[in-house]
Formats: C-alpha cells, sequence, structure tokens
C-alpha cells in the first residue's frame, strides 16, 4: 500500500502561498513587500480552488504564486532594502542619544553612496527583467504614459516631490518629440476625461490619456507612496525607452534642454534634437531649428524660402509631367497588391494598409496659429506630429512658438475657439488689449485665412483627410465628435450610418406606426402646445417594447376572435364583413401580425431545440443570451432616442 | 480475667501507679520503683524472649495484685472500674478538677474537640462534639417558637443570626468587631486613626544663605578670551586656507549630481533575447479604449436623458455601471477638468499590483450555434395540431379517457362515477353510473376487435362491461368472453373449496347487479383497495390492476377466461404506481416510485431494473416495438429510456411547469405525448431506427394548450387513436378534447 497522502503538502496546496507567509519568508516590511511587488511585478492569483490551497478558513486571502515569492529571495532589492533599514535604525539611534553629528555623517554618507557601504538601488536590471525585449516594453507602456502625463500636470506637495513631477514632465516631452520626428502618432480624440493619444511604435499601438490642463482634484483616500513607486519604475523604463527611441532615429539622447526656455514655457521647444556625434565630429548637426527667434533677418529668410515654395508650387507646371512619371513607377513599385477572395469559402485576411504617409503629412503645407483661448499643447503635438513644421501662437501660450504675430502673411490656418460676439465686436474695436501682443480686434478676420475650432484638427487626424472647414468655423455647432477607437460590430449600434439601415424590420414598422399617430396628434390638435404632446410620444416610445408584447398577446385574441366569427359567418351564410380602414394600414398592420407571427414561432422554435439542451449547455446558453439581450436592448434604446431626435428636427424643420 | 489480657494492657495499671506515685509523697518510692522496676523488665524480656506464659503470668499477677492493692490503697475515689462493651474492665476517671491557680483557669468554656469536620455530621446526635474530658457536649438548646419570636422581637446586642460552627450557639459580634470586620471589608488600614499620608516633617529647611562661604575674588581667566580655542580656530584656518578641509558643496550641486547620476541611460536592449513568458505568467489587461459616449461632444442619442441622470446620481458610486455621466459641450474651452482623474489613475495602480489575476476562458461564439439542428416540425408531419372535438358532459374532473381498438369509440371516466362512451363527433352514446360515491379512475378498452369490453375501475372494484353499441354478433362474442370464466369459477370452487375459505382470495368475482348489468356492466371484480391503474395483456385475456396502497397486494393480475386474480409480488419496495405487460414478449413492467422493473412471469425471474431518476413516477409507457420507455414523473420530467442501451434515461426533457400525469405512445405512427398540470399536452416526434448504431431521434414538435386548470390540476389523462395521428386529452375541467 502506497503511502497515505497528507492534506496540503502536495498541489495547488504548494504552489500558492498567501501574503503573511510570503512576508515571513522574504523577512520585510509589508511596505517594502508592495514595493518590491509593483517594481518586479508580482500580483495576486486566484487560485482554482480556495478551499484547496487554503489552510484558514477566511475567504479574503491573497495568494501569491510560491515561485514568484522564491525569485524575490535572490532579488538584489531585496538586500538593498536590508541596507537601508540598518541604516535608518543607525540614524535614529544616534539621534535617540541626541549625536546630531554622527546622525549627519551617517546620512551624508548615504548620499555619497560610492565612497561608503552604498544603500541606494537603480532599476535598470528589473526593466531587463520584466521586458527581455524592446517590444515587450512597448506592450506595457500604456499605464506608463498615462501615468507619467498624470504627474507632470501635478502640483507638487509633500508626497509628490518637484523633483519628480520635473522629470516626469522632461520624459513625457522628449517622448512627444520621438513622436513628432519619427510621426508615429495615428489617432487621438478627445474626451470628458481628458485626451486619449494612440500611436503606432514599432507596431505597437500605444494608448494613453492625457488630462486636460487643469488642477487636479485629489478625492478620497489615494495613496501617494503607492502611486510614486508606480512612478519610479514608469520614469526609469520611460528613459531607457525614450534612449532605444531616440537612438533608432539617430538622435542623441537626452536631447539639448535650455533652462530659459523651459522656465518660459516653451515646453517643446526647450530641447534641441541632436544626431548622434561620431566620433571626432563636435558639433552634431542640428536636425530640427525648433525654437524659432523672432530676428527680423531670419524672418525675412524664411519669408523668402516660403516664397521660393510658393513659386516653385506654381512654376513647376512643366516639370508635373515629369514628376507625374517618377510617381506613377514608384506607385507601381510600392502599390500594394490587393488580395480579392476569388472563390468562395476562403477565410478573409487583414490586408496590409497602403502607406499612410499621406496620412503622417497631412498638414505638411500649412501654417497654423493658436488663438490664445486653445489649448496649446496638444494642438502643438498634434499639428507638428501630422506634418506641420510651422506653428505659431499668442505670446501668453508661452514661448518657443514659429510667430506669435497673428497677423503673419505666411499663416493659412488659425484655430478658433471662441464665440463670435458681433455687438460686443464694433464696441471693442478701440478697446486695448494688454494682454495679447497682436493687434487685431476680437472678431476681426485676416482675410484668405480658414478659421477652424480646435475639433477640426482632431477629426482631420483621425479620419485621415483634411475635414471641410465650413463645417467648423467657429460660432457653428460642431458635427459629434466621434471615437476612432470603436470598432464597428455587427449589429451593434453605429451613430455614423443612418438609421434605417440598421434598424430592425419590426421597430421598423413600429416606428412607422408612431409616426402616423404622431402625425394624426398633429392634425387633430394643432392648437395643443407641442409639450403634451411631446410627453405622450416619449411615453409611447419608451413604453414601446412591452406594449408590443401586449399587443402581440392581443394580436393572438384578435386573430382567434376574428377567425371564430368569420367561421360563424360562413355557416350563417353571410358575408364576412371586414373591418372597414385605410388599405394602408391594413397592409402595415397585415405586416405587423406576420412579424409577430414569425417571431412567435422562431420563439417557439427557440424553446423546443433548448430543451434538447443539457443542462449545462443549456445554462451556458442563457447566460450568453443574457449579455447579448443586454447589449441590444442598450442599443435598441440608443435608436429608439435618435428616431425621436429625428422626428423633432422634422417637425422644426416643417415649422 | 488475668489469662486473657493481653501484654499490651497490662502496661497501664503500672503507669497510672507511677503517675499516682507523683502525685503521692515519697515515703513508699524507692520499695516500689525497685520492685517495679525488676518486674516490669522482666516481664517485657519475656514478652519479648519467648512464651513463658505460666512464669510470666505468675509474676505478673503477683505484680498486679501487689500494685492494685496499692492502688487501692492510694486513691480510691479517683476512678471507677466499669465493664464496657466486651465485658472488660473499663477506668472511668473523674473530671479533672483544675486547682485554682492552674494554668488552664482562663478557659471560659470546655473547646469542643471534634476537629475540622462539619458540625452537620451531628445532626442525628443530640450531642455536638466532645469536650477535653471526651465527654460529650450537648447542642444548645433551641428556643421553642416563643423564644424565636422573643429573638425577633428583641435583638440581643451583638446579634448577627449567624451560628458559631464551633460551638453550635448563636454567634454575636461586638462593635468594634463589627468596625474592624467593615474596615477590613472596605480595604481600609484596620486600625482606627491610623493615618497613611502624615504631613511632612521639615527637618532640613531651604534657608538661603545671606554670605558667601568663600569670599575670594573672581579669577582673571573668566574675562580673558580662550587662548586654546584661539589656537584650534587657527588650525582650523589654516588647514581652510590649504584646501586640506572643503566646505560641504551646495545642495543644489549635490542634487544635481545624483540627478545625472540616475539620469544615465544606456541601450539596456542592446542584445535582447526574446523569452517566453513564463507558463503561469497573466500580464495586465489594458484599459478599454473610450467609446462614442466619452466624447466630448457625443452623438445626441448618447446624452441621458434626465430620469437616466437622476438614477445615475441615486445610485451608489460602486453600484454604477458607468462611473462617468455622458456630457455634451459645444466648445472645447467650456469642458472642465475630470475630477476623478488621479482616483481613476490609483485603483488602476491598485489593480495592477493588488488585484488577483485569473485566465478566464471566454467563449465568443453564437449562442445559436450550441443549439441542436432539430428539424422542422412541418418535415415531421403529420401530428396533432388543433382541437377537433370538445367532448362535454362529465360533472366534475374526467380522470381517464381511452379510445376503443377500432378507434370507433371514446370512452371515458371521471368524478362523478360514471363512465361514458362518445362517438368521434362529440356525441355521447353510453354511460353507467358505477358507483354513487367512488370516481372512476381510469377506463381501459380490451385491445382485440374481435370482442368490444371496458374495463373501468371505480374505487375498489373493476368492472368490464360490454357497451350495446356495435353488432350483435360481436356483443354476443364479448359476453362469451366474459361469461366463460363462471363456469370454470365454479368448477374451482367445486375442487378446492376449502382451499378458498382458507385463504383470503386477492379478488372477489360477482354480478354488478341487475340495474347494471341491463346496462351492459356484466362483471365486477372487488379487491382489497382502490385501482387507480389498469392494463390488458395483448391478447386480451389478463388485466392488471394497480391500487398503490394496496401494500402487499397492490399488483393483480386477472385472468378473464377464468375469473381468477393472483398477486405475482409478495414484496414490493415502494408504493408501486404502475404497470404493463410487454407488446411481445412475457415480460411484465411495474414501476414504484423510483424504479422501474422488469420482470419475466415465465421464468419468473427480475430481468431490469430502470432507475429514471427521477423523484416519483407519475407513469410510463412501452413502446410498441418493446425496447424503449417513456416515463412522466411528478417532478416536470419526461424520460426516454432505451432498454438495450442503460439503465439511465436516454432523454431527459422539461418543458413543462407542472408535474406530468399521462404519457403515452401512438400504436403506430413514432409519436409519443404528455399531460401536465399546467393544461398543456406535449408532442414529440420519436423515430427508432432499426440500425443499432443509431440512436432514437426525439424532436418535440406541438404543444397543444386548451385545457384550463382548474384547483392545480390541468390534462389528467392522454390517449391516441390507434391508427390516425389523433390524440384524445382528459381534462380537470370537465371536458375531453379531441386534438387533430
Amino acid at each position: 500500500m502506497p503511502r497515505i497522502k497528507k492534506k496540503g503538502q502536495a498541489g495547488a496546496a504548494k504552489n500558492y502561498v498567501t501574503r503573511n507567509q510570503a512576508i515571513r519568508k522574504l523577512q520585510i516590511s509589508l511596505p517594502d513587500f508592495r514595493k518590491l511587488c509593483i517594481w518586479k511585478g508580482i500580483y495576486p492569483r486566484e487560485p482554482r480552488s480556495k478551499k484547496k490551497v487554503s489552510k484558514s478558513a477566511t475567504s479574503s486571502t491573497t495568494f501569491y504564486y510560491a515561485k514568484d515569492i522564491q525569485y524575490l529571495l535572490h532579488e538584489p532589492l531585496l538586500q538593498k532594502f536590508r541596507d537601508q533599514k540598518a541604516l535608518e535604525k543607525k540614524i535614529s539611534k544616534a539621534l535617540g542619544r541626541g549625536d546630531v553629528g554622527d546622525a549627519a555623517r551617517l546620512e551624508k554618507n548615504a548620499a555619497r553612496p560610492e565612497k561608503t557601504g552604498k544603500p541606494r538601488y537603480t532599476l535598470d536590471h528589473v526593466i531587463k527583467e520584466r521586458y527581455p525585449t524592446f517590444i515587450d516594453a512597448l506592450r506595457d507602456l500604456d499605464d506608463c504614459l498615462s501615468m507619467l502625463f498624470l504627474f507632470a500636470n501635478l502640483p507638487s506637495t509633500s508626497s509628490v516631490p518637484a523633483k519628480m513631477i520635473d522629470r516626469c514632465s522632461r520624459l513625457c516631452l522628449e517622448f512627444q518629440h520621438y513622436l513628432i520626428s519619427s510621426r508615429s502618432l495615428t489617432k487621438s480624440f478627445l474626451s470628458i476625461k481628458g485626451i486619449y493619444y494612440q500611436a503606432n511604435i514599432k507596431g505597437v499601438d500605444v494608448l494613453w490619456l492625457v488630462p486636460y490642463k487643469f488642477n487636479q482634484r485629489v478625492v478620497g483616500d489615494v495613496d501617494f507612496r503607492i502611486m510614486g513607486t508606480f512612478v519610479e519604475f514608469y520614469m526609469t523604463l520611460l528613459g531607457f525607452v525614450n534612449f532605444k527611441l531616440y537612438t533608432s532615429l539617430g538622435l542623441k539622447y537626452p536631447p539639448k534642454f535650455d533652462q530659459v526656455m523651459d522656465e518660459n514655457a516653451a515646453e517643446l521647444g526647450a530641447f534641441t534634437l541632436e544626431g548622434l556625434t561620431i566620433a571626432g565630429t563636435e558639433n552634431g548637426k542640428q536636425i530640427e531649428p525648433s525654437t524659432h527667434k523672432p530676428d527680423p533677418k531670419v524672418q525675412a529668410e524664411v519669408d523668402k524660402v516660403l516664397k521660393q515654395i510658393g513659386n516653385g508650387e506654381a512654376n513647376d507646371g512643366e516639370d508635373t509631367t515629369a514628376q507625374d512619371e517618377a510617381a506613377e513607377e514608384e506607385k507601381a513599385a510600392g502599390e500594394l497588391d490587393k488580395f480579392e477572395v476569388a472563390a468562395k469559402g476562403g477565410d478573409v485576411l487583414p490586408q496590409p494598409e497602403a502607406s499612410d504617409s499621406s496620412k503622417r503629412s497631412l498638414f505638411a503645407n500649412t501654417t497654423f496659429f493658436l488663438s490664445r483661448e486653445t489649448p496649446r499643447q496638444p494642438l502643438e503635438l498634434l499639428l507638428k506630429a501630422f506634418g506641420c513644421k510651422r506653428v505659431g501662437w499668442d505670446a501668453v501660450l508661452g514661448d518657443g512658438a514659429y510667430t506669435t504675430n497673428e497677423l503673419d502673411p505666411s499663416i493659412t490656418h488659425q484655430i478658433v475657439d471662441r464665440p463670435p460676439i458681433q455687438a460686443a465686436a464694433e464696441a471693442s474695436e478701440d478697446a486695448e488689449d494688454n494682454q495679447t501682443s497682436q493687434k487685431l480686434a476680437a472678431n476681426r478676420r485676416v482675410p484668405g485665412r480658414v478659421y477652424v475650432q480646435p475639433q477640426w484638427v482632431w477629426d482631420s487626424i483621425n479620419d485621415g483627410e483634411i475635414k471641410e472647414p465650413h463645417l467648423y468655423a467657429p460660432g457653428t455647432s460642431l458635427p459629434p465628435h466621434l471615437s476612432p477607437f470603436v470598432k464597428s460590430v455587427n449589429g451593434a449600434y453605429d451613430p455614423t450610418m443612418p438609421l434605417e439601415e440598421q434598424e430592425p424590420e419590426l421597430e421598423k414598422l413600429q416606428a412607422g406606426s408612431d409616426d402616423e399617430e404622431g402625425e394624426d396628434e398633429l392634425a387633430d390638435d394643432m392648437d395643443v402646445a407641442g409639450s403634451d404632446d411631446e410627453d405622450e410620444e416619449s411615453d409611447d416610445a419608451f413604453g414601446g417594447f412591452s406594449a408590443d408584447e401586449e399587443e402581440d398577446e392581443e394580436d393572438e385574441d384578435a386573430s382567434e376572435d376574428d377567425r371564430q366569427a368569420e367561421l360563424e359567418a360562413e355557416l350563417a351564410g353571410g358575408a364576412v364583413n371586414s373591418k372597414s380602414g385605410d388599405k394602408k394600414t391594413k397592409a402595415k398592420e397585415d405586416a405587423r401580425k406576420a412579424l409577430a407571427k414569425k417571431s412567435r414561432e422562431e420563439a417557439e422554435d427557440l424553446e423546443r431545440a433548448k430543451g434538447m439542451l443539457s443542462k449545462k449547455k443549456r445554462k451556458l446558453f442563457e447566460q450568453m443570451q443574457y449579455t447579448n439581450n443586454k447589449k441590444s436592448a442598450e442599443d435598441e434604446k440608443l435608436r429608439a432616442k435618435r428616431r425621436k431626435l429625428e422626428k423633432e428636427k422634422q417637425r422644426k424643420a416643417k415649422a | 480475667m488475668i489469662s486473657k489480657t493481653p501484654g499490651k494492657k497490662r502496661k497501664e495499671p503500672v503507669e497510672s501507679v507511677e503517675s499516682d506515685d507523683e502525685l503521692a509523697g515519697a515515703p513508699l518510692d524507692g520499695v516500689l520503683s525497685d520492685a517495679d522496676d525488676g518486674s516490669s523488665l522482666a516481664a517485657e524480656d519475656v514478652s519479648e524472649g519467648f512464651d513463658s506464659e505460666e512464669i510470666d503470668n505468675d509474676e505478673h499477677s503477683s505484680d498486679a495484685e501487689s500494685v492494685s492493692s496499692i492502688s487501692s490503697f492510694q486513691r480510691h475515689a479517683d476512678y471507677k472500674v466499669t465493664t464496657d462493651a466486651n465485658g472488660n474492665e473499663r477506668y472511668e476517671y473523674a473530671d479533672v478538677n483544675p486547682v485554682y491557680d492552674s494554668d488552664d483557669s482562663d478557659a471560659q468554656e470546655q473547646p469542643n474537640t471534634i476537629g475540622d469536620i462539619p458540625l452537620s455530621f451531628y445532626d442525628s446526635y443530640p450531642h455536638i462534639g466532645y469536650d477535653i474530658n471526651g465527654k460529650k457536649i450537648m447542642r444548645p438548646a433551641t428556643g421553642d417558637a416563643l423564644d424565636a419570636l422573643l429573638d425577633t422581637i428583641e435583638i440581643p446586642k451583638g446579634w448577627t443570626g449567624l451560628t458559631d460552627p464551633q460551638t453550635g450557639k448563636p454567634l454575636n459580634l461586638s462593635q468594634s468587631e463589627l468596625e474592624l470586620l467593615r474596615r477590613l471589608q472596605m480595604a481600609e488600614v484596620p486600625e482606627e486613626g491610623f493615618d497613611p499620608y502624615p504631613d511632612m516633617v521639615p527637618y532640613f529647611t531651604g534657608v538661603e544663605e545671606k554670605m558667601p562661604l568663600s569670599s575670594a575674588p573672581e579669577p582673571k581667566r573668566r574675562f580673558l578670551p580662550s587662548k586654546h580655542e584661539a589656537k584650534r580656530i587657527a588650525k582650523l584656518v589654516r588647514a581652510i586656507k590649504d584646501g586640506k578641509i572643503l566646505p560641504y558643496k551646495p545642495p543644489e550641486e549635490r542634487d544635481r549630481e545624483q540627478n545625472q547620476e540616475e539620469e544615465t541611460h544606456y541601450d539596456i536592449w542592446a542584445n535582447e533575447e526574446a523569452q517566453e513568458p513564463h507558463v503561469m505568467h497573466i500580464a495586465a489587461p489594458k484599459l478599454a479604449p473610450p467609446g462614442y459616449d466619452l466624447s466630448y461632444n457625443p452623438p445626441p442619442e448618447y446624452l441621458p436623458t434626465g430620469d437616466e441622470k437622476k438614477a445615475w446620481q441615486q445610485t451608489d458610486p460602486e453600484e454604477r455601471e458607468k462611473e462617468y455621466l455622458p456630457a455634451q459641450y459645444d466648445a472645447l474651452r467650456k469642458v472642465p477638468g475630470y475630477g476623478e482623474f488621479v482616483k481613476e489613475r490609483f485603483e488602476r495602480c491598485l489593480d495592477l499590483y493588488l488585484a488577483p489575476r485569473i485566465r478566464k476562458n471566454r467563449l465568443n461564439i453564437d449562442p445559436n450555434s450550441l443549439l441542436p439542428k432539430l428539424p422542422r416540425p412541418e418535415e415531421l408531419k403529420p401530428f396533432p395540431t388543433l382541437c377537433q372535438t370538445i367532448f362535454k358532459g362529465h360533472e366534475g374532473r374526467v380522470r381517464t379517457a381511452a379510445f376503443s381498438p377500432d378507434g370507433e369509440w371514446i370512452a371515458s371516466g371521471g368524478d362523478d362515477g360514471t363512465v361514458r362512451v362518445w362517438s368521434l363527433n362529440g356525441h355521447q352514446e353510453w354511460s353507467a353510473r358505477l358507483s354513487p360515491d367512488e370516481s372512476v379512475n381510469i377506463v381501459r378498452w380490451r385491445p382485440n376487435k374481435d370482442a368490444f369490453i371496458l374495463a373501468a375501475a371505480a374505487g375498489e372494484d373493476l368492472f368490464l362491461a360490454v357497451p350495446p353499441l356495435v353488432n350483435d354478433a360481436t356483443e354476443k362474442a364479448s359476453r362469451d368472453v366474459l361469461d366463460a370464466g363462471f363456469g370454470h369459477a365454479a368448477h374451482n370452487a367445486t375442487t378446492d373449496g376449502n382451499n378458498v375459505i382458507k385463504k383470503d382470495t386477492p379478488a372477489k368475482w360477482s354480478r354488478p347487479g341487475t340495474k347494471l348489468e341491463e346496462k351492459g356492466v356484466l362483471l365486477k371484480l372487488t379487491v382489497r383497495s382502490a385501482i387507480k391503474m389498469l392494463s390488458w395483456h395483448r391478447r386480451g385475456d389478463f388485466i392488471c390492476s394497480v391500487s398503490p396502497r394496496g401494500q402487499r397486494s397492490s399488483v393483480a393480475i386477472h385472468t378473464v377466461s377464468k375469473h381468477l386474480s393472483q398477486i405475482p409480488f409478495r414484496r414490493l419496495p415502494g408504493l408501486a404506481q404502475a404497470a404493463h405487460f410487454h407488446p411481445s414478449r412475457p415480460y411484465f413492467f411495474v414501476a414504484t416510485q423510483r424504479v422501474i422493473r422488469c420482470y419475466d412471469l415465465q421464468r419468473q425471474e427480475l430481468v431490469k431494473a430502470i432507475q429514471p431518476g427521477a423523484r416519483w413516477i407519475s407513469g410510463f409507457d412501452v413502446h410498441p416495438g418493446g425496447d424503449n420507455l417513456i416515463v412522466g414523473s411528478y417532478d416536470r420530467r419526461l424520460l426516454w429510456h432505451d432498454l438495450d442501451l442503460s439503465s439511465r434515461p436516454f432523454k431527459t426533457m422539461r418543458f413543462h411547469s407542472q408535474a406530468i400525469r399521462a404519457v403515452k405512445y401512438h400504436k403506430s405512427l413514432p409519436l409519443f405525448a404528455d399531460a401536465s398540470d399546467d393544461g398543456s399536452l406535449q408532442i414529440f416526434h420519436g423515430r427508432i431506427v432499426s440500425d443499432l448504431m443509431e440512436s432514437a431521434t426525439i424532436v418535440p414538435v406541438k404543444m397543444l394548450k386548451g385545457h384550463k386548470v382548474t384547483s392545480n390540476l390541468g390534462v389528467m389523462d392522454v390517449d391516441w387513436h390507434p391508427r390516425h395521428p389523433w390524440c384524445l386529452s382528459a381534462g380537470a375541467d370537465g371536458t375531453l378534447r379531441l386534438w387533430a
């Protein structure tokens, strides 16, 4: 007979340890353990059967994978933690003795770790360990970027030191510079939470959220120590990622940083990108003169260059044919062949997209000017990342603009986000505006320039084409701003498609009948105020579903009654006197009845088929149906709302 | 007396003599002591040595005599010699009378000597112990009722109500003793007037001295700068000047150094090597990308209505489906900061390091792909779909219904105690009231076409009737079948009459009485308890009846041709619910509450036990092929059994919301039906393929609704037309319905 196996000696019970067990094994305090877990990316697991794993009766224990904890035992950081603890103990002991000098010496030594025993640490090896390849690091960049962008916008407090904020904002700006020079930004979205950006870096989609430039409200119990631990790791990570990204572009990292410009809120403009210094050359070649000094000479030169460009465009009529040919050849070489499904039955593979260089240089030949009420940072990033070389803005928005002169003739587009005030415009014409440097009155327009609202930039980027500017002109009500991240699922509600294409037949019929009712009502009482009408209608719309069901039942009864009546009538020998009614309404009624019958039959079929399933499969089926129904109910609600809105719009148009 | 006295006892008088000597004067002392010493020594020697009693005794007796004579001479009144219980002599001494100046004089009373034992041991005695002299201390007289009353009226000084355990007298305490007790109880110092905190007596005063102790003048060095210190400072200055001591770097510089050190970046992925992530590694799930409703300017249909907004605000923040409320701003400059931004980021951080991760397989398939592909009901026609005829006439519930074997007639029985026969157009052709108070539980036609016999059970009686609806030849044949047994029974009775008398017969065969006989009810059979089920053998000679309460005789098989009843089972495990004959082989199926057993009647052995897994079987039916069973149960299940396959059900169907009452196979078509308490019948298509490899296809085809549910009962019985796909149901609402 084999030996009797004891409980908790093998299998799942050995694979997991509780948090307390882990702490006891590592012999560190709970905060240190937390730090270690955050940096090393160790997380609790949910064992398949808690009962088998846990030795205690409490169900709320967190379990870690035992191997994870075992690996932690060899972590160099662990020793660093212990050294730090020993040092702290020494200092506190010295202070307790009243030996301030000794304590100061100890602390000083801690700050000069290379000369004394050093309890300082770096997280380099952790990053290498967690992300063995660069792609792995890019995959995990979402949270990193969101976190660092948030911290770059936080006010400095005792828990968030200014140094940390400074470093975060610096790393973020460096990353933005990479995005601009590599043109890897793909999409952006203005949400109520902040601005979402998506970039495609080396084939990996990275999505992050940047808050609007407001003072962040800290609500509830937010523990900045935990966030600080994360930020510490993320800062190291983004530093290395930036290094790799810069070197991959042939740029030197870190880029040259101009302290003075930074203090003047130049932000992106405070950095100067340099090419990698090849051995011997002293000066890195300046890739991009991102700072523009309002020097008259330079200005003139730039203007000349611009003029040349303009002339070139005008003059190269004769060159066009040659260029076109070359372009065509290029096209033929670089053109993507489209794989079309020739015979049925094959799977459809995702096709490579056409090279989106055109999309990436969307604003290549434009010069933008940002009015002072527009958010400068996101617009600057987006415009530059999509090929715009010249972005100017009002002087109040900070340093580093291409031009701060609103009347600069090279400006082609101006982004404005203020309501047009006609009456006030004349009054304030003479008023001195001491905030802005340019001398243009509030509502004056420079002719030959496109005035748009900021949303135009986002919609153009997301759709990959320059949108019609008149839709986004100042003062007009904007078209809805749609998220570019939603993938359209078959059957789900899509706001971009017309309503008629997506509603099922039953709804369409019902909507039609509702329409008529509404019209009838209108015809009946034109004098009645619209509000009553709307109320009734809204009731109709919301109670639509239940009413429909009831109607079905009624229909059933009615149809049976009808048939009986018909039979009776036949027996009596009389003619069947059908209800006199409009042909149109009758046809509609018939259609609805047919639909109801069909749906009833389908329901019956479903019921029959469901009965033949095993209990397990039936449960699964019902669960799936529940979620599907929930989704479709949401879609239906959206459709109903839209229908109502459209109807109102029509009515208004009529009136 | 002397011979009996043991050596030990001898000593006592000797000793007493000595003691007496002490008390007496000196004159005889020497003589006696000599003599005594010698004698006593000799006596002891002898007694220790060997038994020379003769000598010894002689010596002793002489001694004793001398002593006694002396002692009696000395103090005659000191003790008395009495006889104790054993007949030995016993000395009783007079009380010790202490003289005036004895030490014992201040003992007020004789103390009790019983030691540390409870006084209750003496409860049954008049005394409460013994004094030092061995005298009984009598129990102090307790006062009679009047004394007690008086005691209560005037409480003596120091009265406590307690009894002194030593003396058994009431314990009185003086005032000072009570005070002492009180102090002890209050944890005070027992001594009265003791002050634990007396005022401090200042033995040494802090009086300030006016004059100095020493009149020496202040030394000069107290007014001069220290030369030693100056020397040290000069040394430090020199060291600083020489550059030996560096002042600390300013903290900013130190920080910058630190920063630079931090910012040393290098290509950490210079020689990267792709590693497979650990098998157990679960990457953190990414946050969902924003949807349309998160836009600052969403399409208007995504905006919440007033009600939705209110509902959102009223729900607890933790229970909200979305943590935000969609809002529309007509310009970008109007968008406010998002208040929950930091909190959301923090929660994400918590999720990243604190949330247990588990891998969950989510099925991303169309739920409809799970459903089996059932053939369309239209392809499986014919089956009943509509209610063709409603038969009305029964008062109360119709409990049972059956098609005649030729399919022309319908028999029914109900709570009104009548059996009725109807033609298919709904016209009632014949009826007979079998019992005035019992309901007709079941009717079944004899399966053969050569005779026209209806069996009906009301209470404990089973009636066999020939309704006068068929041609004379058939009727005659039917009557012959029923009457044939009378002769046999009479014959039997004559041959083993004594046997009949001796045994309690399982059933009594008789004529039902002229009134019923005129109607056509020709035979009556009385069993011991109420019959609930009947089932004919295919040849029509045997009929089995099931009466669930009949205990031993719950299942009985009756032979019509011999008027003979048999009880096949001595004992059945559980209550019998139904029984059927196998359609082609000599097998017999009996259903108890949970199990259906199949018996071989010829070999008289159990062939198979089928376990449908239902809690309470209501009824079952055997497929005409004989290899399949359907079982209906009160726990709403309909079960299909393949007898060749397993003892467990092949298919379980649950379509009813209430108990299933009856199940029935069609005789020739691949159909079966069940009747339920929810007022519906369900028709199934069940095709059995002769190929053994292929299992039966069962498809639900129709749900027939029409019967009304009265007092929780819907459809009570169901039967099929022998040839056509017509179905007959008996409802608790007093109607029969024919479905076609």
